[in-house]
């Protein structure tokens, strides 16, 4: 079904249009920000995991030259909670510390180190209470530790509001899925396997640290600068933590962001925020906060040690007949995204295979760890490398090959999936035989040494992207020809204003350098969910398609009156406005406006020619107790990758020797920007997260904060050119603008099974947790 | 205070300022040359790489002071003018950035690496960037794109 038109724009390569910028170190990012009298922030962190604060002592820091304020979680800094479904965090910390690392306190001074002095000034007495880090405890019906005794008062978002336990206390979301019942699915089964995976805590690791610069302007508006990659996100977050109207906030994002991944939440932002406004009479001067990599790494979001219980039963002709999953979420203190990460885990799951009787609990559970929230794939990384590693075994039992098994099982277009939504646009099969081809499926290789055991595996997965959804863009014609964007897509990386300005290019048929796309910023750009879930494509994509037409219906009704002709029988291209099949009866985009004197140019009416549209999609929220819905995602992306690893016996290391995806994104608006999402989400965030990445910890303290001890992926660690390949599926979408969905998740959410399963190809060992290290290949290989 | 001089993409500079300052928040902080930037301010990731008398250095691992008399080589003097170093245009033609963050520090250990080596094999550019972190790209396009400039030059 992959469309085939060929586009002037459309499916181009075109260069990254940050790219010079960047290369030439001109781009400025939130962390180069200098204002003018601008002061430096640093925080004063809990070393406990979880205690009462009995005082604070600020008088001594306060005292300090140079200190400008000294804030602490009181009722004028901290008036109310937030959070992105649960509103159970405070700025800094209230009545309690829940994690360490948990802000209690924060300093603006003249530099970096009088802050740091200051904060070392703060004398803060606490009484240490019970601390609780394991989930399947904290899960309990009476956990050992309770963290928020006010759970069920707390305000919760209507839209997607989260589901409480009345039983279990630490529970900040529960979500079920039942279709049919998995219990009869079992008795209809020949053989039922059941197992446990996991997944350790890991980071984002964004190379731009976590920033925040924040004013108060000279009429008392909180302006505040980021890195978050939901502008509208961080403006409720600030706005509801102060009781201030939204109107009273203005947040900007610069037009640079050091990547994201999931893993933005704005505490730096939100601490700079408070500190401009706690800063007593006046000049109130700017206040900078800026994370360093240790406070990034240890107390910033995480993705979350995850616990996969699953059971299925299959035919012995190799059909899955029931699947019962239940998913744990081990959480931080608060929720954050993770309160939606918990519940969307289920989808992938759920819409993989093909299964009569499906059954499965999601859960989200409070521990004394910072966050853990939203990470490229939500959930469904985790989720599905229990499913994929789960496929595997089941296979080898039956003694089918594993890609047959995936081909006979996997979703197709029109298959009902877990909630009953009929499914459209599904690559699975085409990613399957992609990802077999490029490896080599069924091709034994060798190592060049005995102790050195190569093996190829291969894994099938896929990334819904959310609703309810929404994105606005707004387009203003210029009179010099630029078409301008006002989009809050932050451009973290991934290419969004590249592709954006192909997507205006196409439509105002005008080169790429004749679009502008301008930085997020709530008194300019309007509305979007945020920076998440694989969604710009779609849904900004489609905004801008509505926006332009919006825009080229004014322009060509105020071209009609100069060309005495209908509007209906216009087009526009390279900046002129035309008659279709009469090129000669054209007029400049230009002489639509009138140079004026004194300056500047106005339109005989109408003010400015600005096309706006917002892409709104509902969607259908899942049934609470069935998940039944017709509608619970957007759209899907599917994906398959294989893996071919070689395992040194001796030592336990592993080598991923080859790895390939093939991924399903509806159509490639930019194929060069597709690819470059499928190598960094393999490459480094799939190989990394599969055999090197891990949060330690020690009762709450990360042992490993700096990239000494926290290792992703080197230039080292990814194979050679060579042994890298990469597909591109379009399966098209009725709903995508030209067919797109999306990309930027589906390329990790199953690297960790296919390199897994390719392990136990290799050596015969399944593992049940990752990171697969040196140490745990030596201990199954009983080494050590 | 102390006195420091020394050549900043062949331009003279002098600056009184504290010993304790590196040489990574001298150039950003100071002199506002912010494309050589702080990722971990402990010599793992790379941001900070500049040439210091043609060899890549982390300048976050440097005091300022150290490079008295010496010429440091940014990522704001690869280009002349608007004429792009072939490192850098090879890094954009192949789709090598992605979120930026990472790319003078990136370049600029490549270009030391083609200034020892001008026609490196794939094993000498992994290796010479394996001290140069990025999260984004998986460095596949970095490397095609450092391998491209040995291959033209």
């Amino acid at each position: 079904m992959s469309s085939k038109k060929e586009y002037q724009y459309i499916g181009k390569s075109i260069y990254n249009v940050n790219a010079i910028a960047k290369a030439t170190g001109r781009a400025k990012y939130c962390s180069d920000m200098q204002l003018a009298g601008m002061l430096y922030a640093k925080v004063k962190r809990s070393p406990y995991p979880h205690a009462r604060i009995v005082s604070i002592d600020t008088s001594k820091a306060e005292r300090l030259p140079g200190v400008k304020a000294v804030i602490i979680g009181d009722e004028k800094t901290c008036p109310a909670r937030f959070g992105a479904g649960v509103a159970d965090e405070y700025v800094l910390a209230r009545g309690k510390v829940l994690y360490v690392g948990d802000p209690v306190a924060a300093v603006a001074a003249e530099s970096e180190q009088i802050a740091e002095e200051a904060v070392d000034l703060i004398e803060v007495e606490y009484e240490d209470l019970p601390a609780i880090f394991d989930g399947e405890e904290a899960f309990k019906q009476n956990p050992p530790v309770v963290l928020h005794e006010d759970l069920k008062r707390y305000n919760t978002l209507r839209s997607v509001p989260p589901r409480l336990d009345e039983n279990r206390p630490n529970v900040f979301n529960y979500f079920r899925i039942r279709r049919r019942d998995v219990e009869n699915g079992f008795k209809e089964a020949d053989l039922v396997f059941e197992n446990r995976f996991e997944t350790a805590m890991i980071h984002h690791v964004q190379m731009e640290p976590h920033c925040g610069v924040a004013m108060v302007d000279d009429s008392g508006r909180l302006v505040v600068w980021g890195t978050s990659s939901k502008p509208y996100g961080m403006h409720r977050d600030i706005s509801e933590s102060r009781n201030l109207p939204p109107s009273a906030v203005r947040v900007i994002i610069p037009t640079h962001v050091g990547g994201a991944f999931g893993g933005r939440e704005p505490k730096a932002e939100q601490i700079a925020a408070s500190l401009a406004l706690g800063q007593k009479g006046y000049p109130k001067r700017p206040v900078r906060m800026w994370f360093t990599r240790e406070e990034q790494l240890s107390t910033t979001t995480t993705r979350a040690h995850y616990i996969v219980d699953i059971k299925t039963g299959v035919r012995k002709d190799g059909t899955i007949v029931a699947n019962k999953m239940r998913l744990l979420l081990v959480g931080g203190a608060y929720a954050g995204t993770g309160y939606l990460t918990a519940r969307n885990a289920a989808f992938g799951p759920a819409a993989n295979y093909k299964t009569d009787h499906f059954s499965l609990d999601a859960y989200g559970v409070y521990t004394n760890q910072r966050m853990a929230g939203a990470y490229r794939g939500f959930g469904n990384a985790e989720s599905l490398w229990g499913m994929e590693s789960q496929m595997d075994i089941i296979a080898e039992a039956l003694k089918i090959d594993p890609l047959e098994f995936r081909l006979k099982n996997c979703t197709d277009e029109g298959d009902l999936n877990a909630f009953g939504e009929k499914m459209h646009s599904v690559g699975a099969k085409e990613c399957l035989h992609a990802a077999a081809k490029l490896i080599e499926w069924g091709k034994k290789t060798k190592g060049s040494e005995p102790h050195l055991k190569r093996g190829k595996g291969i894994a099938l997965g896929n990334k819904y992207s959310i609703v309810p959804t929404a994105s606005a863009a707004i387009i203003k014609v210029h009179p010099d020809g630029m078409v301008e964007l006002r989009t809050s897509t932050v451009e973290i990386g991934q290419g969004s204003s590249t592709i954006f300005s192909q997507m205006i290019a196409e439509e105002f048929k005008i080169p790429v350098s004749k679009v502008r796309v301008l930085n997020p910023d709530t008194d300019i750009t309007p509305f979007d969910l945020g920076t998440a879930s694989s969604r710009s494509t779609f849904n900004m994509g489609n905004a801008i398609i509505k926006a332009s037409a919006d825009a080229k219906r004014q322009l060509f009704e105020l071209a009609a009156k100069e060309l005495k002709a209908n509007p209906d029988d216009l087009e526009t291209a390279d900046s002129k406005v035309f008659v279709k099949g009469s090129p000669d009866r054209s007029l400049h985009i230009k002489d639509l406006f009138i140079p004026m004197v004194i300056g500047g140019y106005t339109l005989k009416e109408g003010a400015e020619i600005i096309g706006k549209a917002t892409y709104y999609l509902p969607g259908v929220i899942p049934d609470p107790e069935t998940g039944h819905s017709e509608r619970p995602a957007s759209f899907y992306m599917f994906v398959a990758q294989a893996a071919e690893v070689e395992v040194d016996v001796q030592t336990g290391k592993i080598r991923v020797v080859k790895i390939v995806t093939a991924n399903d994104c509806g159509k490639a608006i930019n194929p060069m920007t597709v690819e470059g999402q499928q190598e960094g989400g393999v490459l480094s965030m799939g190989i990394g997260s599969t055999l090197l990445e891990e949060v330690i910890t020690d009762n709450g303290v990360m042992l490993n904060p700096q990239f000494a001890d926290y290792k992703i992926p080197t230039t080292l660690d990814c194979p050679t050119l060579e042994n890298y390949k990469s597909a591109i599926i379009e399966t098209a979408h009725r709903e995508g603008p030209w067919g797109a969905k999306g990309v930027g998740e589906g390329t990790m959410v199953c690297s960790a099974p296919a390199i897994a399963n390719a392990i136990y190809d290799a050596i015969g060992i399944r593992f049940h947790e990752i990171p697969i290290t040196p140490e745990k290949v030596l201990r199954a290989l009983k080494k050590i | 205070m102390e006195n420091l001089r020394l050549i900043i993409n062949g331009e003279e500079v002098e600056a009184l300022i504290d010993p304790a300052t590196t040489l990574q928040q001298f150039l950003h902080n100071t002199l506002g040359m912010t494309g050589t930037k702080e990722g971990c301010g402990a010599g793992l990731c790379g941001c900070c790489t500049v040439m210091v008398d043609g060899k890549a250095v982390k300048s976050c691992l440097i005091l300022a002071l150290q490079v008295g008399g010496k010429s440091v080589q940014t990522i704001e003097g690869l280009a002349h003018e608007d004429v792009l170093d072939p490192v850098q245009s090879a890094f954009i033609e192949n789709g090598a950035i992605q979120c930026g963050f990472c790319s003078p520090g990136m370049i600029m250990a490549s270009k030391a690496l083609l200034k020892e080596n001008p026609h490196p094999v794939e094993n000498d550019v992994r290796h010479a960037l394996s001290g140069n972190l990025c999260r984004c790209t998986g460095y596949h396009k970095i490397v095609k794109a450092v391998l491209s400039v040995g291959e033209r030059q």
